[in-house]
C-alpha cells in the first residue's frame, strides 16, 4: 500500500511538472487570430510568441520553427495597409528575410499587407501588382505542398481586389482566372462589379476559347465568419505536414484534398518561367488554367480573349 | 486615548515616508545597502524609451528600477503600458544581452505567456508580455516595438 501511495505521489509530481511547461508557439509576422482567442488579426510584425497555434496551418510557412503568415489578411478584419496582387509571386515583405526564395501561391486577385519593393520584378497594372519575373525552381518544387492555401481560402467569401485583367503585363507568366471556389464577393475581373452573374473576359494563353462566368453574391460574407480555423486532418499528400490546428473554432468545411493542391505540369521551358498548366477536371480545388504555353515569349504575346477558368 | 492614536498615526506616517524616500533614492541611485544599478552608456536608456513611447501616444505607467536586475542586465525598469507588462533592460555587452534574452525566453516557456515579445535596440532589451489579454490584437505591443526600434 505504501509503495502504491509513493508511486502515485511520484506520478502526480511528474505530471505536474510536465503540465507546468507551457507550450509557446513562435510567429514571425502578423497573422490571423483563432476564434478561440477572439478572432481578428494580430498586428505584431516582429518575432513573438503566443500560447496558441495558427488557425489554419495552410496559410503559413514555417521558417526556423516560426510561423510566417503567407495569406491574404482581408477576411480577418484586417485594418492595416494592403496592396493588391494578381497570381502567384515571390514573397517580398521588406522586413522579413527567409534566406531563400519563398512564394505566395494564391491564385487570382488577393491582398497582402506589404507592397513589393521597387527593385522587385512587379508591375502595377489594372489595380494590382503582377509578378513579371521568372520563377526559381523552388517555386515548382514547393507548389504541390503550398498551393493548398487556395483550398484554405476557397470557402471564404470576402472582398478581393477588383483587377482589370485586360491590361495584363506581357511579362506575367501566371494565369488569369475569372473566379474560383468561394469567389462570390465583389472580386475579380475587369468590368463593372456586382451584377449577380457576369460574363467576364479571361486571358487565354493558348487554351480554347470560351466565356468565363463570374458569380457575385453582393459581398455577403460567408466562409470564415462561420468557420474559424482548421478542424480537419492535415492533407495526406502534398500539403501541410505539421501539426493540424489543435484548438477550437476550426474549419468545418470539407477536409483538405487528399491529392493536395497543385495538379499542374512542371515547368517545360528553361527560358522563361511558368506558363500555366493543362486544364483540370476536378470539381474541387486545383488548377483550372490554360494549357502549356508555347516556347518563348513568357506570355508576352497573350492577348485578352475568352477562356481561362470555367465553372 | 486620542493622543495615543495620533502618535501611532504619526509613527506610521514617519515609517511610510522613510520607506518612500528609500524607494525614491533606490531609483535615483543613492548609496545604501547594495550598490544601486546604474544606466549603461552607449545604448538607449529606459528614460529615452519611455519618452519615445509617450511621443508615440502611449502611456507608460508605474515604471521603477528593478533590484536585483533580472536576466543578467546591468539596469532594468519595469512597468506597464496599456495593461501590457513591460520591462526595459540595459546591458553592458552583447554577450550578456544574448544570455539575458535566452533566460527571458526560458522563463516564458516555464511560466507561460499569452503573448510575448522580446526585441533589442543596440544593447537595450524590451520585453513586453500580455498576461491578461489586455492587448488582444497586439496593436499596443506593436506600437511599443516600433517606437523602441527607432531609438
Amino acid at each position: 500500500m505504501r509503495r502504491i501511495l509513493m508511486f502515485a505521489a511520484g506520478l502526480a509530481l511528474v505530471l505536474a511538472s510536465a503540465t507546468a511547461q507551457a507550450t509557446l508557439v513562435h510567429y514571425m509576422s502578423q497573422h490571423p487570430l483563432p476564434r478561440k482567442v477572439g478572432g481578428g488579426f494580430c498586428y505584431i510584425d516582429v518575432s513573438h510568441v503566443h500560447d496558441f497555434g495558427p488557425s489554419d496551418p495552410r496559410m503559413y510557412r514555417q521558417i526556423d520553427g516560426q510561423y510566417y503568415f503567407v495569406g491574404d489578411p482581408s477576411p480577418f478584419n484586417y485594418e492595416g495597409p494592403r496592396s493588391a496582387y494578381y497570381g502567384p509571386h515571390p514573397i517580398v515583405e521588406a522586413n522579413v528575410q527567409f534566406g531563400h526564395p519563398e512564394y505566395c501561391y494564391l491564385q487570382g486577385p488577393h491582398y497582402h499587407s506589404y507592397a513589393p519593393p521597387p527593385q522587385a520584378s512587379f508591375e502595377m497594372r489594372g489595380g494590382a501588382y503582377w509578378y513579371t519575373g521568372n520563377y526559381e525552381p523552388a517555386y515548382y518544387d514547393q507548389r504541390p505542398r503550398y498551393a493548398t492555401v487556395n483550398e484554405a481560402y476557397a470557402p471564404m467569401v470576402y472582398d478581393r481586389p477588383v483587377v482589370d485583367i485586360t491590361v495584363v503585363p506581357p511579362g506575367f507568366h501566371g494565369e488569369i482566372v475569372g473566379g474560383g471556389p468561394g469567389w462570390r464577393a465583389t472580386a475579380v475581373v475587369g468590368g463593372p462589379p456586382p451584377p449577380v452573374v457576369q460574363v467576364g473576359v479571361g486571358i487565354n494563353m493558348g487554351g480554347p476559347p470560351g466565356g468565363v462566368i463570374v458569380e457575385h453574391d453582393g459581398g455577403r460574407h460567408r466562409g470564415w465568419e462561420r468557420h474559424d480555423g482548421w478542424r480537419g486532418g492535415p492533407p495526406q499528400r502534398g500539403g501541410w505536414r505539421g501539426e493540424p490546428e489543435h484548438h477550437g473554432g476550426g474549419w468545418r468545411g470539407a477536409p483538405p484534398e487528399q491529392r493536395g493542391g497543385w495538379r499542374g505540369a512542371p515547368p517545360q521551358h528553361a527560358n522563361g518561367g511558368w506558363r500555366g498548366a493543362p486544364p483540370q477536371q476536378q470539381a474541387n480545388g486545383g488548377w483550372r488554367g490554360a494549357p502549356p504555353q508555347q516556347h518563348g515569349g513568357g506570355g508576352g504575346g497573350a492577348k485578352p480573349s475568352h477562356g481561362g477558368w470555367k465553372r | 486615548m486620542s493622543v495615543k492614536r495620533s502618535s501611532i498615526c504619526g509613527l506610521v506616517l514617519l515609517v511610510a515616508g522613510a520607506a518612500a524616500g528609500a524607494c525614491g533614492k533606490n531609483k535615483a541611485g543613492a548609496p545604501g545597502g547594495a550598490a544601486a544599478p546604474a544606466h549603461v552608456a552607449g545604448t538607449p536608456h529606459t528614460d529615452d524609451v519611455l519618452d519615445a513611447w509617450k511621443s508615440a501616444g502611449l502611456k507608460p505607467e508605474g515604471f521603477a528600477a528593478l533590484t536585483p536586475t533580472p536576466w543578467v542586465a546591468t539596469y532594468c525598469e519595469k512597468g506597464s503600458v496599456g495593461g501590457v507588462d513591460t520591462t526595459v533592460c540595459e546591458y553592458a555587452d552583447d554577450g550578456a544581452l544574448d544570455r539575458g534574452q535566452q533566460q527571458l525566453k526560458a522563463e516564458w516557456e516555464r511560466a507561460g505567456v499569452h503573448t510575448g515579445v522580446a526585441v533589442r535596440t543596440k544593447r537595450t532589451l524590451l520585453s513586453a508580455v500580455d498576461h491578461q489579454l489586455s492587448d488582444p490584437n497586439g496593436k499596443t505591443i506593436n506600437k511599443l516595438v516600433q517606437a523602441f526600434r527607432k531609438l
